[in-house]
């Protein structure tokens, strides 16, 4: 390995100007990486790691918006951000990058082949290049469209075109960021000997320490622009010196976290809406934020002998529950079939087969599976946007009214043209709850809930495209809760966030459990968030549940082979 | 895309069928006796009877339509009730010129949209300015524009292009219609040129309107894959703006732009009616407008059958060329 320095980024400075607003995407960083070696820059969505990752790679948009200063030198040439005519030069022939998205990031109109033959220079050299990221029939793969591929098999693609040209230094944005968790062990894999047969440097983007301790010699931890820590990768995550890196360690939820306890360092929102539901249970008054860091608050401690289901609404206790013994939610021997004709003939997709389960009065129930395997179907039977062709499906619950669904992206399941409280007093106005009342007492129902998700009252008459992709998941959950339904539905709420935004949806989505007694359904790819919140996690493969385990000892006691793959993507 | 093509071609046949029925059911449904129109309205009762019996109106329905539809097959449309000569004999000459008219003018808006389309999304105080103009031509309709470019080119520029006609010299005998083709055929530069530049008014009056849409769609289908993931992919492995352009992103754009296109033939072919009027062009239009004016129902009938067809055709056309450029359709 040759101890030379690929990289060098000196006092770099990146502002984006908009709408008369100066803004600091980075500012001051310096950073080298030696040739071998991995450089893990890793921080939360807004913390500049990307816009780092465009810099050094010349490909900030040059239209006037962003600034530079500083220095960059890519294998011992001195380059000007942003605007260097030899950019050009270094760009695909220095560094070349592998980036988040593998569903669009290949142009959809071309060949596999006909992109990568032109970096590679013939047929044959593109296919001893797709061999070396493991793709087997590499002469067939050749000859498809980037559409006719799984996205695992797309991204090994992008890591072929990126190294095809034989870099000195590999931008690798998010690069798994966007997979299903089974195969992103696979591409990291593929990827980490990839480069090591290449030998060039890597400057490794991610939200994910875990991910970056992995793949990474060094790790360096950035916050609102700025490296706040940085040093090797076993040093930084096992002696964490800076507070921020600590409270990102604490946010990574493991299989070993404790699940009668909230995850993460304590967080303004949830301690507060901890300290209303005490308030309403007339408990005695708790420094529930102590208590949270010293570890003696339990979920248990928002559990009354009766859960007071108006506690949400900030009305009077509606329905007081105590020993209920009807399930929640019953599903029966549901069936479900989608046909679809090709090439004339009738193709049958027995997409669910005869499954059954249920779920308890304040019981939360996890569903894994791989894509395919049926699980958002029935989620979606579940809550009644889609009929199943057989069985039945019960959700009269005793408490609650109805289901309510939240769904992966936020962002897309609200209403863009309506404000936050419209978008709320669409629920309220269809349940008994709501019936006659006056739409001030509806935005108080509306105000008290954004309390509870952590939100605040300037949110109300904000519209969804105003707020962040963590505050458009707490508006959902609002939205799903300002009148609790019987049963909360969850397609992967958390997968799209950053680890400190999904830990306190994760908290407030138990807390919300335990103190109204709403039963939980989650439908996730992540086996830790799965344990963390559910009591039992029902595994899928191929349409039917194959498997049911107890969520404390799941790691251990797992059995499938699809299960197995999930337990060790979370141990990668 | 063999498979693609051939079912693309057996709806081509299927949408032919109807067209035909539904031009024919208007021809019975329509308030004019085609009788009367035939032999005049002091015409005897039995020169009436011998007219029914003669274009066959004592016929079932069902049999009328039979040989209307057996005869438009072979290219017989009956006789003009107006001039009493075979239909297909009197469009024989006029479909070419059409034809010609139509393909010229789609060339031109392929030509005016993709050089318009780069300076469409040009930033600043020019952009705007010339999104302006091009926004009125397109608005403006194309017998106005048709007006204006007569006024302009033949009137105050003293007839730099001819604005009627479609030769200074008249067909050739063994011609095949087309008078470009002709000129060439017959290697003769000054009639291809002369034809060309009867050509290019009317053309340019029909093209305007469908060349800015166009414009407006591929800059901005070109904008918006230009920002695209995969562009950022292409720029990562070092590829400049023009590649990108020319390499990925026309590729890309295309097809919004060829499906409007096939949208914006459809009205070509109907504002041709009204260009034909202008500019003298002895084409299908112009026929149309005096067969309507005298209610002559076969005449109308064939001419929108054939105009029916030439749109048919052309949306198939486009079809085909949307899924030789998107693998998405052809594989889906």
């Amino acid at each position: 390995m040759a101890d030379t320095t690929v990289l060098t980024v000196s006092d770099l400075t990146v502002t984006y100007r908009g709408r008369g607003r100066v803004v600091a995407a980075v500012s001051d960083v310096s950073l080298t990486i030696d040739a071998g070696r991995c450089l893990g820059l890793v921080g939360e969505s807004g913390s500049g790691k990307s816009t780092i990752g465009a810099a050094v790679q010349g490909i900030i948009p040059a239209d006037g918006t962003a600034e530079a200063t500083g220095r960059i030198a890519i294998a011992g040439r001195e380059l000007a951000p942003l605007t260097d005519p030899a950019w050009s030069e270094v760009r695909g022939r220095e560094v070349t990058s592998v980036f988040q998205d593998p569903m669009r990031s290949l142009d959809p109109t071309m060949t596999i082949g006909r992109m990568l033959n032109r970096y590679t220079g013939s047929a044959e050299a593109s296919v001893a290049a797709l061999e070396r990221v493991q793709i087997r029939r590499a002469g067939e793969v050749l000859k498809k469209y980037p559409h006719q591929l799984s996205g695992g098999m797309r991204q090994r693609v992008m890591i072929a075109l990126a190294l095809a040209p034989g870099p000195r230094l590999l931008i690798a944005d998010e690069p798994t960021t966007a997979l299903d968790v089974s195969v992103q062990a696979e591409v990291l894999g593929v990827l980490r000997e990839s480069i090591e047969d290449a030998g060039c440097a890597v400057l490794f983007v991610t939200h994910d320490l875990g991910v970056a301790r992995h793949m990474c010699d060094d790790i360096a931890v950035m916050k609102d622009g700025t490296v706040v820590e940085s040093g090797p990768a076993e040093d930084v995550i096992a002696r964490p010196s800076d507070a921020y890196t600590r409270r990102l360690m604490a946010s990574r939820i493991t299989l070993d976290t404790d699940r009668t306890r909230p995850v993460g360092a304590p967080e303004g929102a949830v301690v507060a809406s901890m300290e209303d539901v005490l308030r309403g249970l007339e408990r005695p008054a708790l420094d529930v934020a102590a208590a949270w860091s010293a570890g003696d608050l339990t979920w248990q401690d928002f559990t009354g002998p009766t859960a007071s289901v108006g506690a949400a609404s900030g009305r009077e206790d509606v329905h007081l529950v105590e020993h209920v013994t009807r399930a929640s939610l019953a599903v029966n021997e549901v069936n479900k079939t989608y046909s679809t004709r090709v090439r004339g003939r009738r193709v049958d997709n027995h997409v669910l087969k005869d499954v059954s389960f249920e779920i308890g009065y304040r019981e939360a129930v996890a569903l894994v599976g791989e894509s395919g395997s049926g699980k958002s179907t029935l989620l979606r039977i579940a809550g009644g946007i889609e009929t199943a062709d057989t069985g039945t499906v019960d959700a009269q619950g005793v408490a609650g009214e109805g289901t309510q669904v939240v769904f992966q992206d936020a962002g897309a399941s609200l209403t863009p043209w309506r404000t936050v409280d419209e978008l709320l007093r669409e629920r309220i106005e269809h349940t008994r709850t709501g019936r006659g009342l006056s739409r001030a007492q509806m935005r108080d129902m509306a105000r008290s809930t954004l309390e509870l998700v952590g939100l605040d009252d300037s949110v109300l008459d904000a519209r969804p495209t105003q707020l962040s992709g963590g505050q458009q998941q707490r508006v959902a959950i609002a939205r799903a809760v300002v009148v609790p339904p019987s049963v909360l539905l969850c397609d992967e709420p958390t997968s799209a966030l950053d680890v400190s935004v999904a830990c306190s949806v994760l908290n407030l989505i138990n807390l919300l459990r335990h103190s109204l007694g709403i039963s939980i359904m989650f439908v996730t790819h992540d086996l830790a968030a799965a344990r963390l919140i559910a009591d039992r996690v029902l595994v899928m493969t191929g349409g039917e549940i194959v498997e049911t385990v107890p969520a404390e000892r799941l790691a251990q006691d797992i059995t499938t082979d699809y299960g197995r793959r999930l337990v060790d993507a979370v141990l990668a | 895309m063999l498979v693609f093509v051939a079912k693309r071609l057996g709806s081509l046949v299927v949408v032919l069928f109807f067209l035909t029925l539904l031009v024919f059911t208007l021809g019975k449904v329509a308030d004019s006796d085609p009788v009367r129109t035939y032999v005049g309205v002091n015409a005897s009762a039995e020169a009436v009877t011998a007219a029914r019996e003669e274009l066959g109106l004592d016929d079932p329905v069902p049999v009328q339509f039979a040989s209307f539809l057996g005869g438009a097959v072979h290219g017989d449309f009956g006789i003009s009730l107006a001039s009493k000569r075979p239909i297909a004999d009197e469009l024989s000459s006029r479909l070419p010129a059409t034809l010609e008219l139509a393909g010229w003018a789609l060339m031109l808006t392929v030509v005016i949209g993709v050089s318009l389309a780069s300076l469409y999304s040009r930033p600043g105080r020019v952009g705007a300015f010339l999104r302006f103009v091009f926004f009125s031509a397109a608005s403006a309709p194309s017998f106005l524009i048709a007006m204006l470019s007569v006024l302009v080119f033949y009137k105050w520029l003293g007839g730099v292009l001819p604005a009627a006609g479609r030769s200074s010299y008249g067909p050739y005998e063994d011609g095949t219609g087309f008078y470009v083709i002709d000129g060439i055929l017959h290697a003769s530069p000054t009639y291809t040129w002369d034809a060309i530049q009867h050509l290019l008014l009317p053309a340019l009056a029909a093209s305007v309107g469908a060349g800015v849409a166009l414009a407006r769609v591929l800059a901005d289908g070109i904008s918006s894959s230009l920002s695209s993931p995969w562009a950022r992919t292409a720029r990562a492995l070092g590829e400049n703006e023009g590649t990108i352009v020319r390499r990925h992103a026309l590729r890309n754009a295309s097809s919004p732009a060829l499906s409007l296109l096939a949208v914006q033939a459809g009205f070509m072919v109907s504002s041709l009616v009204v260009v034909e009027q202008v500019f003298s062009w002895n084409g299908l239009g112009s026929y149309l407008s005096g067969a309507i004016g005298v209610g002559d129902f076969p005449a109308i009938a064939a001419v929108c059958l054939i105009l029916g067809a030439v749109y048919v055709v052309l949306n198939t056309l486009v079809d085909v060329a949307l899924a030789a450029v998107d693998p998405r359709v052809r594989l889906s």
